[in-house]
């Protein structure tokens, strides 16, 4: 097994990526052009690394490489090296709920913790003598056990919310609710369809969409509610939306006013398996004018699409968990595993 | 005051203002990442389109990300540098009354010298109460100085009495500047850029404002603005000019 590190910044992409792209059913935030925008606009920037067998990929992580955070900056430019200590994190920010490994469909399970352990020697070879350690973050049951031993700590993280698909139509997942938020879901989606004041537009690659409008929207909605602690994404930019929407694999769903103004926007990633509910925002209640069926709103319309599409589940990431499950969404469980220095490879 | 000390404090500052919009700014950080930018350039082998100066109104539509990482104010001061700017131009002395022309919503001149009053007026015609106030400075016998655009100015004039004389600060944008004799540089998102000096020629306000001819026409960069934070834009859609030092003071002027 042999390890190869890349900087999306600047490096090319491993060869073979597209074929693993393709094997592994990655989701579309996986496109290594759109992972390079990413990490230059990121205070932690993320490489991908990937390992190699008899010169094919199978494996690839997604390492973001973190530094204190004394100031707001972004990341050292490709090639500038700090003197202060960092750590990385394998994690794909802004897609909740799914870990930053990924494997190739027939790659053994009992083969993976060994490759987690030649993947840190790599690591720690790579990045140096500032590395402290290694944090994983939302990787499932079977993924915490490879990471698991002594000198390491594994911890529960908050679940993801997740809907299998059982359903013919959205109808067939809406008589599966309880009457009282059937019959709630039933109105709005009335009340929205016969509302003269709002736009409602949805689809892939739109090019109708105003990157830095939505930008705007997220930015506000994510100061409202607050930073997470140990956060260590950044929030995407204007520019980067503005590619990102255009994209084919992502479909926008925009709720306007007659005059153009956004009020609210919800944008999903395709995928053949597990769609992706991703970045949710909207203005304040008092100025977008009307109640929060917005919301619940985007999830039929999600549903909706995942029973079209034939997907196996839907993903509506972290958060809001209670409320997920009042509409047939099951949490599943994560945990956040962090091996320090010392144990790296052992 | 200026000399070579002063001219490499000037682009210093600018230097390090490319530096910290590289380093903390979405919009700067992508774009010159991606295409790249010269004198300096930050990414080796990328000297991108217009030496990395972007159109003004590129910038404006991605407001959201003109403010930096650590955070900031998403809108405009377009009264910013008035009072740096009104020395060269008129000097308003103690007792003086600048009375600025503009939106509603403009925010009143803070940064007037001291003694010096400010305030803001409809420029379709100002009310009854600017009207009396301006009066009564004038019967004092101090000065009132009216800033904004040549047509606001005649209004103002044509609602006072002929015997009362009011002094014209007109607005002039980068790509109409004339001969004067008054006038400041004036862009209604980066705010006051400069004056038309007493030797005829428009002064940069230097300390705050740089600006350095590129393909795309003068870039300017406001050096002291922490948010939103506008690097190398190209005002008035790109106009062609040169920076020179002025014969008669040696500090920078706008050649166009």
């Amino acid at each position: 097994m042999r390890f190869e590190f890349h900087d999306p910044r600047v490096d090319p992409a491993p060869a073979g990526w597209a074929e693993f792209f393709k094997a592994a059913r990655l989701h579309p935030v996986w496109d290594y052009e759109l992972l390079g925008l990413e990490a230059w606009g990121a205070r932690n920037p993320q490489q991908v690394a990937v390992a190699r067998d008899g010169g094919e990929v199978v494996a690839a992580l997604s390492v973001l490489v973190c530094r204190p955070r004394l100031a707001p900056r972004f990341g050292p430019v490709p090639g500038r090296r700090s003197l202060r200590p960092f750590w990385a994190e394998v994690f794909l920010p802004w897609l909740s709920g799914y870990p930053g490994i990924v494997f190739v469909p027939d790659f053994p399970v009992g083969d993976r913790a060994a490759l987690l352990r030649e993947f840190e020697r790599a690591l720690r070879r790579h990045l140096g003598p500032g590395l402290l350690g290694v944090l994983y973050r939302a990787i499932d049951e079977e993924f915490a056990a490879h990471t698991a031993g002594l000198g390491r700590l594994v911890r529960p993280a908050q679940s993801t919310a997740v809907l299998e698909n059982r359903f013919q139509s959205e109808e067939d997942w809406l008589k599966t609710l309880p009457s009282a938020r059937r019959s709630g879901l039933r109105r709005r989606r009335r009340r929205i369809a016969e509302d003269p004041g709002l736009v409602v537009r949805g689809g892939p690659g739109r090019d109708d969409v105003d990157g830095a409008e939505v930008a705007a929207l997220v930015r506000a909605h994510r100061e409202r509610y607050g930073k997470l602690p140990l956060d260590t994404r950044t929030v995407p930019s204007a520019g980067f939306l503005h590619r990102f929407i255009r994209r084919p694999d992502v479909h926008t769903l925009t709720y306007a006013d007659p005059g153009g103004r956004l009020l609210a926007v919800n944008t999903l990633l395709d995928h053949p398996d597990s769609p992706c509910m991703q970045h949710w925002a909207a203005l304040p209640l008092e100025e977008r004018g009307r109640g929060s069926g917005l919301y619940f709103d985007s999830y039929v319309r999600a549903v909706r699409f995942m029973t079209q599409r034939g997907a196996k589940e839907l993903s509506a990431g972290r958060g809001m968990n209670e409320l997920k499950e009042e509409l047939g969404f099951l949490p599943r469980k994560l945990y956040a595993a962090a091996a320090p220095r010392p144990v790296l490879g052992r | 005051m200026w000399n070579l000390g002063a001219g490499v404090v000037w682009r210093a500052a600018y230097v390090r203002a490319v530096r910290s919009a590289f380093a903390t700014v979405p919009f700067y950080r992508e774009r010159w990442a991606l295409d790249g930018r010269e004198d300096p350039v930050v990414v080796p082998g990328r000297t991108g389109t217009n030496g990395g100066a972007a159109p003004l109104a590129e910038a404006v539509h991605k407001l959201v990300d003109l403010v930096p990482l650590a955070g900031g104010a998403p809108r405009p001061d377009p009264v910013r540098g008035l009072g740096r700017v009104l020395r060269t131009a008129r000097t308003p002395v103690a007792g003086s009354l600048v009375v600025l022309l503009g939106p509603d919503d403009l925010r009143p001149p803070s940064d007037l010298p001291k003694g010096v009053r400010g305030c803001v007026a409809n420029p379709d015609g100002p009310g009854a109460s600017v009207l009396r106030e301006l009066t009564a400075v004038l019967h004092r016998g101090h000065r009132v100085l009216v800033v904004g655009e040549d047509k606001a100015i005649t209004a103002v004039t044509a609602a006072l009495p002929d015997e009362h004389r009011v002094e014209a600060v007109p607005h002039r944008e980068l790509d109409s500047l004339d001969n004067g004799p008054y006038g400041v540089l004036h862009d209604p998102v980066l705010g006051y850029l400069g004056a038309l000096g007493n030797c005829g020629r428009w002064h940069l306000d230097w300390p705050h404002v740089y600006a350095r001819p590129t393909a795309g026409g003068l870039a300017f960069t406001l050096l002291r603005q922490d948010s939103p934070r506008f690097v190398d834009v190209l005002p008035a859609g790109g106009v062609q000019g040169e920076i020179a030092p002025c014969p008669r003071h040696g500090t920078p002027v706008v050649l166009t």
